[in-house]
């Protein structure tokens, strides 16, 4: 395709630029053609404009003298003028006053008697005088005894000749220059120049260069082309076109230069005037206009050429980008036809591992349940058999929910409920829900905190606990017994601004790791570590990509995965939090010197940090005998630890045995405290006895520290913090109440009456909208909403409300529902109510925003 | 049989319903007046006919009931019930219908004992 459409534009790029030249070229010597036939015709023209002008020019300048001549004839009174001297005088002084230079008068016989200027010969006699005989005027050319030439002009005698005299004609003579000046005779190759010769060829006036006597044999020598003659075929047709007396124009070209000539006749002669012209600056301008109008042309080609290129690898340009455009969108298009595919794949074998792993447990419930029924009366086999319904049915339960979760998030409706949360008691939570599979597998539990300073935040504590249970669950499924994991929370400056806190958390655990293959689709939907390890853990797979949703999608966090097979997995999840606006109660201490200690440095240190900052000094050991010293020397100097807090797990000498040693050295006083994240329902009894005084658990926030600790310092103990209700008395407010049944309404009714509320019920809503309208206007402060009704529901009775033409229209209602959804809420806003209250009631609750929204 | 062995015997948390009703009067009151409740018979009946609405509504008042008195057992059942029937009948419907029934027998059964020993 590709290929062929390049070939198609190669083609007719070449088809155009070859068409271009073509035209262009013949139209360039058409054109040229054309200009050669102008400058022949322009030549002609001008030639025989400018040969009639010259033979004007020679007429003009004869008739002038043959005018003189004709005065000078009429002063011969009589045919007596050959006889009388005197008359001959008279006519002499006539002639020399009208500039003639020779006269004389000519005899019938032809002879010359000259009156003045001496003896002339005459060139060609003949056809001279016979003209001269027919009275007719004419002029010759002579020469004078110094071999000058001599224009002659005759006159027919006004007397015509007798026995006396046979005189025939008045001739006078005039320098040739005076006609040779007048006609321009010098050859020049800039401008135009004549001959006039006879019609045998011969010279009458020639120019210098014409040094042969006759123009024929200048022809036959010199002449070059000729318009495709011979010089004889030119000699000939010359000859005949000026016996016939014609004009004759022609072109020729003598060294190396192009001429044109014309022939015309001049009168008073048997003369005929050659005029040439060399073609060279007319030939030039043409020439120089011919050559600019070819380069116009070719200039104009290569644009159109130029321009025509552009056209095409611009469009060529385009097609290839086109059709790589075409290709990526392909490309992605099988990409993702690829990933589609995959992905259902991985949904169907999703499927077939589900339906094994929901029947598993369903198979254990039927068949636990069937031999239950067959041993109703062996209690103890019930017994046994109720437990592992429990569990198969728990399994089941978590499995359906991670299912129910995912489509949740895959149709995109899965949304936050942020609330204050407590990261204390998160973590708190989280740790006593991990401890009894910790001390099932036997393995080393940690929790680290390390200098958490913002402990309430704005987060959904549901998703948040999930996401942590999620990596501890894993963290202890995926780790053999007596293994180790480890969690650790620490806050930092968030980018988000100052209202925000970044928190990590991180669980590290020393499992059986991750392939990296695996980790690769860690966070798809649908995945799961597909090796013999499935057979020993169970799961839906869709843990890791709820997790992945919850934190990046929906927190907007990150979570990153370190992982070698064999040695264990790390995950760090990071969150941008905001900081809940809480008043935090001063948490200060007495000054007390504390004794912390543990075997991790890191705990040692936080904690101590922690400690100093809610008012204690503290020091700490790595272990118990380093802090019997401590403790044995600070005893001896009278300056005891106000209280001691033990790591119950340490190396060497465990923290019961410590403070069994510390209370044989330092007696009863002392409290001392025992840190563990464990369970230590078990060890109590031990712990007691050694004398342990009470328990602080992990993970060690500065509140931990501190209610733990207040309790020693003689204050009393914290009461639990209510918010002040200062809840306006909204005694005889009317509140009509829309509930459907009747024993809800009955227990509104009488909870809220005793808060001095007037209550009417409305059994659904389109008789709420009724008592509504029938109340004068005001008569209700405030509606309170159910939204599952009969006949007509909450949202639908508030809109009803909202749009009735009342001034008391926009007054609150409240939602009350056992929906407690985020999308509940949002719908309850969107139709217009002004809040949304879980069921079961809350009289507090209820209380609390009637008093915000009744004015 | 004392109103905590009887919130005992239905699966109820008795502290959480003393928290919000204040006093036992109250709360035995209530507790009696629930076998008066008729969504119970509104549920059996709209699932026999096959009117999921009605029966979804009917799911959904006993549960708030259920929440209001704090009966724990039947509240999470009819809570599931309804969440089953919310967007019309689903096959999960039918078992979770037998275990409402089943709690609210227990439940009846565990409010009637009460009642006779009250009375008695």
């Amino acid at each position: 395709m590709n290929n062929k459409t390049t070939r198609f534009l190669r083609g007719s790029l070449i088809g155009i630029v070859l068409l271009c030249v073509c035209v262009f070229s013949a139209f360039s010597l058409h054109m040229s053609g054309q200009s050669a036939q102008a400058i022949n015709e322009v030549g002609t023209l001008y030639m025989s404009r400018m040969s009639q002008q010259t033979s004007t020019h020679f007429e003009s300048i004869i008739d002038v003298q043959m005018d003189q001549l004709e005065t000078l004839a009429g002063t011969i009174p009589s045919a007596a003028i050959h006889e009388d001297p005197g008359l001959q005088e008279a006519l002499i002084v006539q002639a020399k006053a009208r500039d003639f230079a020779y006269l004389g008068f000519y005899g019938v016989d032809g002879a010359l008697e000259m009156l003045y200027g001496g003896q002339i010969t005459i060139a060609d006699p003949q056809p001279f005088l016979n003209s001269l005989k027919q009275g007719e005027r004419k002029v010759a050319i002579g020469t004078n005894s110094q071999e000058e030439k001599v224009m002659l002009l005759g006159w027919p005698s006004p007397h015509p000749p007798t026995e006396t005299h046979n005189c025939s004609a008045l001739v006078v003579g005039l320098p040739i220059e005076y006609i040779s000046d007048n006609l321009t005779l010098e050859e020049n190759s800039e401008r135009a120049y004549s001959y006039i010769i006879r019609k045998d060829g011969s010279f009458v006036i020639r120019t210098a260069d014409a040094y042969r006597n006759n123009y024929f044999e200048r022809v036959r020598a010199a002449y070059g082309d000729i318009n495709g003659m011979t010089p004889e075929e030119y000699i000939q047709v010359l000859s005949r076109t000026m016996a016939e007396g014609m004009d004759y124009s022609n072109e020729f070209t003598m060294g190396g230069e192009r001429y044109h000539l014309y022939c015309t006749h001049l009168p008073y002669s048997e003369w005929y005037l050659i005029t040439f012209m060399p073609y060279g600056s007319m030939d030039s301008t043409i020439r120089h206009f011919t050559s600019e109008w070819m380069w116009l042309t070719m200039l104009v080609a290569a644009v159109v050429l130029g321009a025509l290129l552009l056209v095409f690898f611009k469009y060529l340009q385009l097609t290839r980008i086109q059709l790589r455009e075409l290709e990526e969108a392909r490309q992605t298009a099988e990409a993702a036809r690829k990933e589609a595919e995959h992905a259902n794949r991985a949904k169907s074998e999703f499927l077939s591992n589900m339906s094994h792993d929901i029947r598993t447990p369903m198979n254990a419930i039927v068949g636990m349940t069937a031999i239950a029924t067959a041993n109703m009366d062996d209690a103890k086999q019930v017994q046994n058999c109720l437990r592992k319904i429990t569990l198969s049915s728990k399994h089941l339960l978590g499995l359906i929910n991670d299912v129910l979760d995912m489509s949740k998030i895959e149709s995109g409706k899965m949304t936050l409920n942020m609330d204050q949360v407590s990261l204390r008691e998160v973590v708190d939570g989280i740790v006593s829900i991990c401890q009894p599979q910790v001390k099932a597998k036997q393995q080393q539990f940690d929790v680290f905190i390390h200098d958490i300073s913002t402990e309430n935040v704005l987060c959904d504590s549901v998703r948040l606990n999930q996401v942590l249970l999620n990596l501890l669950s894993n963290a202890i499924k995926f780790t053999p017994d007596g293994g180790e994991i480890h969690m650790a929370l620490y806050e930092e400056k968030s980018p988000k601004g100052e209202d925000f806190v970044r928190i990590h958390i991180q669980v590290k655990d020393t499992g059986i790791g991750m392939s990296d293959q695996f980790m690769e689709h860690l966070f798809d939907s649908f995945a799961r570590e597909d090796s013999a390890r499935v057979a020993r853990t169970e799961g839906t797979g869709l843990g890791m990509a709820i997790t992945k949703f919850i934190v990046v999608d929906a927190m907007g966090g990150s979570i990153d995965v370190k992982s070698h097979q064999g040695k264990g997995t790390e995950f760090s999840v990071t969150l941008d939090l905001e900081k809940a606006e809480v008043l935090e109660e001063d948490m200060i201490l007495p000054n007390w010197n504390m004794l912390v200690v543990d075997d991790d440095k890191q705990l040692c240190e936080s904690t101590v940090a922690s400690l100093a900052s809610i008012g204690v000094s503290a020091e700490w050991a790595l272990d118990g005998e380093s802090a019997l010293d401590m403790a044995v020397k600070r005893h001896k100097r009278g300056d005891d630890y106000q209280i001691i807090l033990l790591d119950w797990k340490l190396p060497g000498m465990d923290g019961i045995a410590t403070a069994r040693r510390i209370r044989e050295e330092l007696g009863e006083d002392l409290p001392i405290l025992l840190i563990s994240a464990y369970d230590w329902a078990e060890i109590e009894h031990d712990a007691r006895e050694a004398g342990i005084t009470g328990f602080i658990s992990k993970p060690l926030f500065k509140s931990t520290l501190f209610n733990s600790l207040r309790q020693f310092t003689g204050l009393p103990e914290e009461e639990e913090r209510r918010p002040v209700e200062t809840h306006r008395d909204l005694s005889g407010k009317h509140i009509l109440l829309a509930e459907d049944n009747e024993l809800n309404w009955e227990i509104a009714s009488e909870l809220l009456g005793e808060e001095g509320l007037i209550l009417d019920w409305a059994e659904n809503g389109q008789i709420c909208v009724e008592m509504f309208q029938k109340s004068p206007e005001g008569h209700y402060d405030a509606i309170l909403m159910d939204i599952r009704m009969p006949v007509m529901g909450g949202y639908e009775a508030t809109q009803v409300i909202r749009s009735l033409e009342r001034g008391d229209r926009d007054l609150p209602i409240i939602a009350m529902t056992a929906d407690a959804f985020a999308e509940d809420v949002k719908r309850a806003l969107d139709c217009g109510m002004n809040a949304h209250i879980a069921k079961p009631i809350d009289v507090r609750e209820v209380m609390r925003l009637l008093g915000k929204y009744i004015r | 049989m004392t109103l905590q062995e009887c919130y005992a015997a239905l699966g109820g948390d008795y502290d959480e319903v003393l928290g919000r009703l204040r006093s036992e009067r109250m709360i035995q009151k209530f507790v009696l007046r629930f076998l008066e409740d008729k969504s119970y018979d509104l549920l059996c009946a709209s699932m026999e006919s096959g009117n999921y609405e009605e029966a979804f509504r009917a799911a959904h008042t006993i549960k708030g009931v259920c929440q209001n008195l704090s009966f724990t057992l039947l509240g999470k059942s009819s809570s599931e019930l309804s969440e089953a029937l919310r967007n019309g009948y689903t096959p999960e419907a039918d078992a979770l219908v037998e275990q409402v029934k089943a709690e609210y027998q227990q439940t009846a059964q565990a409010i009637r004992a009460f009642q006779e020993a009250t009375a008695g």
